[in-house]
């Protein structure tokens, strides 16, 4: 089977050609098999949009090729506006790409330019609607009318109404509250289990990632840092760190313990779980 | 990509004319834009011709970008070449055939017109090479800041224009995020017929209209904040100081002019 996404020693520079030609991605290698949940991380600047901003060919290598479906994505026109459809990319900020007069055209975008029949379009946009949670009577309301958390919502069912193989979303959750931020990282967990696709997170928060990702890319100055499962890579807190990631301080305090000899494990990424486990140490104790 | 737009064409370095005071530099130019005009005599325009090198020479700008520059008016430049060589009539006939005549006055003035056009767009384009568009508004508001007299509000009026262009990069990145959006969304920007392209812009043009408005109404509260009430009593934190190359710059431009009116008065007049 061929990988969902494949890079071959890619290198992009921004502004090529001019004395403040910079490389934003220097020679990256990488495959991402279908059906996984892969979490991008890394430092602010590190490259990580830059990256993904090539998996549906909005950014053309400067050196190095792009696979989608085992297919080079620049080899013609067809196969390049083939991946738009295959790769849903998902930006940052999303909400500030609404433009229809009301959410549901907005959402219907997508699977317009996609050149599918009415009744499927309508039948797409209320599946996205339902999956992330934006209610019937919203999406007669016009997009700017939206709150923030529901704006994003409607921006990201534009993206889910495609039905992509791979969903690439950029920092989803940036801007909400903690409990936004959690509602939003399960809605896309909810979609991937329901629909098998491939998903590709990009996010600052290494909580959000441990919680979601079954395996974990670092990015630091446009290289690949590391590679591997949260475990494997949590594990490297030091080297983490000298790249300005900070691994959650409830795993902080979790590998402290376990290193004073504490009969806890050394891998714990969310405060649930830490308590979970204490509550269970302390009333092992008790008894 | 809308990127590639370079506006207000900068080149960063460290030359002489990058650091020359922008007022000097401003107000030079427009006066060495003056002189060309005045240039009548091919050994007059040479000397003017010299300057320009020279300066473009001191700028340290490569000749590619100041090559790019003229790219623009080349057109024009074939288009008044043209009409020149066709409609000045007199001297030495070179080539006639039917009504076409091509003289040697024809010739001289076409030749003399496109001279001055090129170094006319190369002064001007140093100038913006070598001096960020805030450097030039700042050295505008302070040029024009006599016509106060007259109720002008010179100091609204430049940071009107300081800030257009201090958005003009901002809106560029803006629009390339929002393309790249819809462009994830299968938004065709490519194909079609004028009308199908415009319809397009649409997706586009509403986000970068909201967003502009957002920023627009930020950007005047964020300065109501800081308590901008206008120009009165503002000082700066650059402060334009005329040092040695400014004056000579000065001594440099006035030399070229008296040079200039002596080869117009000796020499033949193409003009
Ligand atoms: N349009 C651009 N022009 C020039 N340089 C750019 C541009 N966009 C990004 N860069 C540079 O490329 C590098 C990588 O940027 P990128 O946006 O990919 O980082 P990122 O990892 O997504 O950061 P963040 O976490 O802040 O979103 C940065 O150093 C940035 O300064
Ligand atoms: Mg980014």
């Amino acid at each position: 089977m061929s990988n969902a996404i494949e890079v071959k020693n890619l290198t992009y520079y921004y502004s090529e050609g001019t004395p403040n030609q910079v490389a934003a991605i220097k020679n990256v290698n990488l495959a991402i098999e279908k059906g996984t949940m892969v979490g991008i991380i890394g430092h602010t600047g590190s490259g990580k949009s830059t990256l993904i901003s090539h998996f549906n060919g909005l950014l053309k290598p400067a050196e190095g090729n792009v696979f989608v479906d085992g297919e080079d994505i620049w080899q013609s026109k067809e196969t390049l506006r083939g991946s738009r459809f295959k790769v849903g990319l998902c930006f940052q900020y999303p909400e500030y790409q609404l433009f229809e007069e009301t959410v549901f055209a907005d959402i219907s975008f997508g699977p317009k330019n996609m050149k599918l029949s009415p009744e499927e379009v309508r039948e797409r946009v209320l599946e996205a609607a339902e999956f992330t949670g934006l209610r019937k009577e919203m999406l007669d309301k016009s997009p700017f009318d939206l709150s923030g958390g529901e704006k994003r919502r409607a921006a990201i069912a534009g993206v889910m109404a495609m039905k992509p193989q791979t969903l690439v979303f950029d920092e989803p959750a940036a801007g909400l509250d903690p409990s936004g931020r959690k509602e939003l990282i399960k809605l896309i967990q909810n979609y991937r289990e329901k629909t098998g696709c491939t998903v590709v997170i990009v996010s600052h928060s290494m909580e959000d990632i441990a919680r979601v990702a079954e395996r974990v890319i670092v990015v630091n100055d446009g290289e690949i840092a590391a590679d591997g499962t949260v475990d494997e890579v949590y594990s490297h807190s030091d080297e983490l760190r000298k790249m300005g990631l900070n691994v959650p301080e409830i795993t902080q305090i979790f590998s402290k313990l376990h290193d004073m000899g504490y009969d806890v494990p050394g891998n714990v990424y969310s405060v649930e779980k830490g308590a979970e486990i204490i509550l269970n140490l302390i009333g092992r104790g008790c008894r | 990509m809308v990127r590639d737009i370079t506006f207000g064409q900068y080149y960063p370095g460290k030359s002489v004319l990058h650091r020359m005071d922008p007022r000097m530099k401003l107000a030079a130019t427009f006066g060495m834009i003056i002189v060309i005009f005045i240039c009548k005599s091919f050994p007059a325009l040479g000397l003017m011709t010299l300057f320009t090198l020279v300066a473009a020479l001191l700028s340290t700008v490569p000749l590619k970008m100041i090559l790019k520059s003229i790219k623009p008016v080349l057109i024009i430049l074939i288009f008044t070449a043209v009409l020149n060589v066709f409609y000045s009539k007199g001297g030495q006939t070179y080539f006639s055939w039917w009504k076409i005549e091509v003289t040697e006055k024809g010739v001289n003035t076409a030749v003399f017109t496109v001279i001055r056009i090129i170094a006319l767009v190369v002064l001007s384009s140093l100038l913006t090479y070598t001096t960020t568009p805030t450097m030039l508004t700042d050295a505008l508001e302070r040029l024009l800041s006599p016509l106060k007299v007259f109720h002008i509000k010179v100091h609204t009026l430049a940071m009107m224009m300081t800030l257009a262009l201090r958005f003009i990069p901002t809106l560029i990145e803006e629009i390339d995020r929002i393309m790249n959006a819809q462009k994830a969304r299968g938004a065709d920007l490519e194909t079609g017929g004028i009308l199908q392209r415009a319809k397009a812009l649409i997706p586009i043009f509403i986000p970068l209209m909201v967003s502009s408005f957002r920023r627009a109404y930020e950007l005047a509260l964020a300065m109501t904040c800081r308590c901008y009430t206008g120009g009165e009593g503002r000082t700066r934190m650059k402060q334009m100081k005329l040092a040695g190359r400014d004056i000579a710059c000065l001594v440099i431009c006035l030399i070229v002019l008296a040079g200039v009116i002596t080869l117009n008065i000796f020499f033949k007049k193409v003009i």
